[in-house]
């Protein structure tokens, strides 16, 4: 099937080759040419819950910001409060629009006051340079994208510290969660957090495009198997991450996705959307992000429609199967009033109205 | 790629597969096709007892990414179902052929048989389905 893609135009990670190699099926995703899945989804999955398992996330964005004034400029931006951040250390938030949509969820991590990186999605990267660009004014901030250079991997798993340790020269243990360090793999230097994307412990590296080779294989020689962007997604939907296009986007606001933790009092400091959203945070939002589950047989899918007696009061946002709990999940946005736990509503799949059920989220923690 | 396409049935233009065991009719999808929908997670199968047309829309397969419909592939009566696909689809993805039948029916026009594809005639459906 990749052998039918005759678009040149199309992106490919530094490590396209090796995915080939590998016998992974490729997708198009947001342009690029990705990994979906190598032997089996639903194996891919397993794996990174029971040991660990290495992603390919190169076509994620990473700009440099360098200047006095980040953190001022960053506040205005940014929902979530930098005084919260330390050196060492990153913090997730979003940027928003006046009317409190999003344009995007980041992660930003600080080297030290007058340089930070931050991480950004593959479907916005242009965008969202473009929107921190327009806002710069008078702050003292210079802004690099750097994502071309780099290259990007995920090592998640309960196994992940104990494989990946052996390989750098700095003592893993140490790295507390959100927290970030520099290190070498066989001298390459590596930016590393204890960050991820999956609901399990694990890191996510950064370093030079050049060197993706020999990271990638090293990473994999512990023991680790490769994982593609199917299981990425069946892994962050029972941990209910949200994905930039389904549970936030240009239409949706932060509080309205249940992320109103990302969302700060920030007094004195004013933020782009803050009036907005701390109205919402305050009243309450229309409609609201919840959990659900089916009680017929059948499986939730992104944009089914929901109904309680007969109208429409909603629609699934990210849906799928869960192989951890070997049931069907979705994520969906629907009127607050009916957003309680317990509430059954009814789903439209393929003509038929089903039973759903609003159940607490996240599906899975982690022990 | 090479897909499995054993000689000892016979095939639909819509990927799914025919083989006549004393008067009835096993059917289950292909080695292509369990290979495009990937980890199949549930199948809906209609039920011991129906009666249907041949190419009527008699039930689906979801898979993690997808759901596909499959068809009648000969009039007549479903008499037999699979059970095992209830608690391991994933057989549909493991052994198409084999485990991962899905049900058998009780023909009444065996004349349909007549259309099916041959092993061969699939073999080049599916190159140039590939092609494309």
């Amino acid at each position: 099937m990749d052998l039918a893609i005759k678009n040149n135009s199309k992106k490919r990670t530094p490590l396209y080759g090796i995915h080939l190699k590998l016998g992974a099926r490729i997708i198009d995703f947001a342009g690029w040419l990705m990994p979906v899945q190598y032997e089996s989804i639903i194996m891919e999955h397993e794996t990174v819950r029971k040991n660990a398992g290495v992603f390919d996330i190169s076509h994620m964005g990473e700009f440099l910001l360098e200047g006095e004034d980040i953190i001022d400029f960053l506040q205005y931006l940014m929902t979530n409060d930098l005084n919260l951040l330390e050196i060492g250390k990153s913090q997730y938030s979003v940027m928003c629009y006046e009317n409190g949509t999003v344009v995007d969820d980041i992660i930003y991590y600080m080297e030290n006051k007058n340089k930070f990186r931050m991480v950004v999605n593959a479907s916005n990267i242009d965008n969202d340079f473009q929107w921190l660009n327009e806002h710069i004014s008078d702050y003292n901030v210079k802004i690099s994208n750097i994502s071309k250079n780099r290259c990007h991997l995920a090592f998640q798993g309960p196994k992940s510290d104990k494989l990946l340790d052996p390989l750098v020269d700095t003592d893993l243990s140490q790295l507390k969660r959100f927290y970030f360090t520099n290190c070498n793999l066989n001298e390459v230097p590596l930016f590393i957090a204890r960050t991820g994307y999956t609901g399990e412990n694990g890191f996510e590296i950064s370093f030079e495009a050049q060197h993706a080779e020999l990271v990638w294989n090293a990473l994999l020689n512990t023991g680790a198997s490769p994982i593609g962007l199917g299981a990425r997604d069946t892994l962050r939907l029972e941990s209910s991450y949200s994905l930039y296009g389904h549970e936030i986007s240009d239409s949706i606001t932060p509080i309205e996705a249940n992320l109103s933790w990302v969302v700060k009092k920030k007094e004195g400091i004013d933020f782009i959307g803050k009036q907005v959203l701390l109205n919402q945070k305050e009243y309450g939002p229309l409609r609201i992000l919840v959990g659900l589950n089916l009680l017929d047989r059948g499986i939730i899918r992104e944009n089914y429609k929901l109904f309680k007696d007969g109208e429409n009061i909603g629609y699934v946002t990210s849906g799928g199967y869960s192989p951890t709990l070997k049931k069907t999940i979705g994520l969906a946005l629907v009127r607050t009033d009916l957003s309680s736990i317990g509430t059954e509503l009814e789903i439209e799949i393929r003509g038929k109205l089903l039973k759903t059920i609003v159940v607490s989220t996240p599906f899975y923690r982690s022990v | 790629m090479d897909f499995k396409v054993p000689t000892d049935r016979k095939y639909t233009n819509s990927h799914e597969w025919v083989r006549l065991e004393n008067e009835k009719a096993v059917m289950g999808i292909t080695d292509y096709a369990q290979y495009q929908l990937s980890d199949v997670v549930y199948v809906e199968l209609p039920k011991i007892g129906e009666v249907f047309e041949k190419g009527s829309m008699i039930g689906e397969i979801e898979s993690v990414k997808a759901v596909d419909e499959f068809n009648m592939p000969l009039s007549g009566e479903i008499v037999e179902l699979n059970d095992q696909l209830h608690n391991n689809p994933e057989l549909v993805n493991s052994s198409p052929y084999d485990e991962g039948w899905f049900l058998k029916i009780k023909i009444n026009n065996p004349s349909e048989l007549d259309t099916f594809l041959t092993a061969n005639q699939y073999q080049e459906l599916i190159q140039r389905e590939e092609n494309q």
